[in-house]
């Protein structure tokens, strides 16, 4: 035993990486996931809505237009719970090092923006363990959006139509993702956020989130 | 918790029916239904976990056994949200009656049961609009499951199997719902749901909750004509 503890009290490690649609998260996360691998820790990847029970049911909402703002909070409340508790909490109490793409913080922004109260999304999630680290990261949303419209296009929600800030698809976009990046930027110091600008080459973020992940192995917690 | 404590200001009136199965609840709202459709009034009705959005995976992962508390209530939390958005507040803008086998509270009952923590599930259903009228048929849990259980063994969450608490369903069923029933009649003082005794005959519950309509309805400038 080390005098050294995980923040939850559980033995594996909760690592998160937040931020927007196109931020990179998804490719930061796969380069974070071989290079523990490659030092012989055990590591489960889990993303933002993919419960075997919920997720689908999302999307088909998502499709028919079936979501209000507080249908659309609790569905993701559900998909998040069941994965916490199936895979999440599972995994950290056998050791493993968890990575997240995403977290109950994304809701947060999301709900917030979409006109709920936050206190109430909170409470949503109030049992979610905190995590070890978490990663944002910060992006402009002018570059998000040429990324966006380079790779998979606007998307209905991603570009908060749902909200009706504007019949215009670039427009709605720019409005949501700025509004979402307000909260965000509300949630870096409550939430103990490392912030990488998400500009920078994806080998310079890679090197600075596993210096990060690389501080906690050498404290001997997990070993 | 606002919502479920403050009066709301719609035209309609809410009405809601709440107890464990085998209660009568659902009887006499069916009574209570074909009567205000008889004189005449604009009435609909929903039920718990019937939402088009959510009731069918709620029930396929029941059949699976594969719910945790938290997401068991979440998922009825869902399904409700979508009734109330939906089906619920629109009919009570519009003047109707609305009538809900089951409402919040049976969340509130059933999930706390489950060991979810109480101010939790309130929170969650903060959105919920306060009833004008809210009934609870109190019953024991034996006499419940000699009602429900005359020809089959009581189901896997309706006995609270999930909690593990007896690997006979029999004996599940009487601990879990006495603790719903422990829930629900303290619910009687918290948020002034009226009790009635489940033991009553069809015919004197009837006429209670008919004069107790009234009574709601005539308090709202409405006043109906129950000669009929």
């Amino acid at each position: 035993m080390t005098q050294f503890k995980t923040k939850n009290g559980y033995d594996g490690l909760l690592i998160v990486i937040e931020g927007t649609d196109g931020s990179g998260k998804s490719t930061q996360l796969e380069l974070l996931k071989k290079s523990i691998q490659a030092q012989s820790y055990g590591v489960m990847v889990s993303e933002w809505k993919t419960s075997r029970l919920i997720a689908n049911v999302i999307d088909d909402a998502k499709e028919r237009n079936l979501l209000n703002a507080t249908t659309f909070s609790l569905l993701y409340a559900a998909d998040f719970a069941d994965r916490l508790e199936n895979q999440i909490i599972p995994a950290l109490k056998s050791g493993f090092i968890v990575l997240l793409d995403r977290y109950y913080y994304t809701a947060l922004a999301r709900d917030v923006v979409r006109g709920q109260d936050i206190e109430w999304v909170k409470n949503l999630y109030d049992y979610a363990p905190e995590p070890d680290l978490v990663f944002y990261l910060d992006m402009p949303v002018d570059v998000l959006l040429k990324r966006i419209i380079g790779t998979t296009g606007l998307n209905y929600y991603e570009s908060g139509r749902d909200v009706g800030f504007s019949t215009d698809f670039y427009k709605s976009f720019e409005i949501y993702q700025n509004k979402c990046l307000e909260q965000y930027n509300n949630m870096k110091n409550e939430y103990n956020f490392k912030s990488i600008d998400g500009t920078k080459s994806i080998e310079d973020i890679h090197k600075i989130m596993n210096a990060e992940v690389q501080k906690i192995l050498n404290s001997g917690v997990l070993d | 918790m606002a919502k479920l404590t403050e009066k709301h200001n719609y035209q309609g009136t809410l009405v809601c029916v709440e107890g464990i199965d085998g209660s009568g609840k659902s009887t006499q709202l069916e009574l209570l239904r074909d009567w205000l459709k008889l004189i005449g009034q604009d009435v609909i009705f929903t039920e718990w976990n019937s939402s088009e959005l959510i009731s069918q995976t709620t029930k396929l992962a029941k059949k699976k056994n594969m719910l945790s508390p938290r997401t068991f209530s979440l998922l009825h939390a869902v399904d409700f949200a979508d009734r109330l958005k939906q089906v619920i507040a629109p009919a009570l803008k519009a003047g109707f009656i609305v009538l809900a086998d089951r409402y919040a509270y049976t969340a509130f009952a059933r999930d706390v049961a489950r060991g979810v923590d109480p101010n939790w599930v309130r929170e969650v259903y903060s959105f919920a609009i306060k009833p004008d009228l809210a009934i609870y048929f109190d019953i024991e849990p034996k006499e419940a499951m000699a009602r429900i259980c005359a020809n089959r063994a009581p189901k896997f969450y309706e006995a609270g199997m999930d909690l593990k608490l007896s690997n006979d369903p029999y004996e599940s069923y009487m601990i879990f719902q006495g603790r719903v029933t422990k829930e629900y009649k303290k619910m009687v003082k918290e948020f002034g749901l009226v009790r009635l005794d489940a033991m009553d005959s069809i015919h004197s519950k009837q006429v209670e909750i008919r004069q107790m309509l009234i009574d709601v309805l005539k308090s709202k400038g409405v006043n109906i004509d129950d000669t009929i």
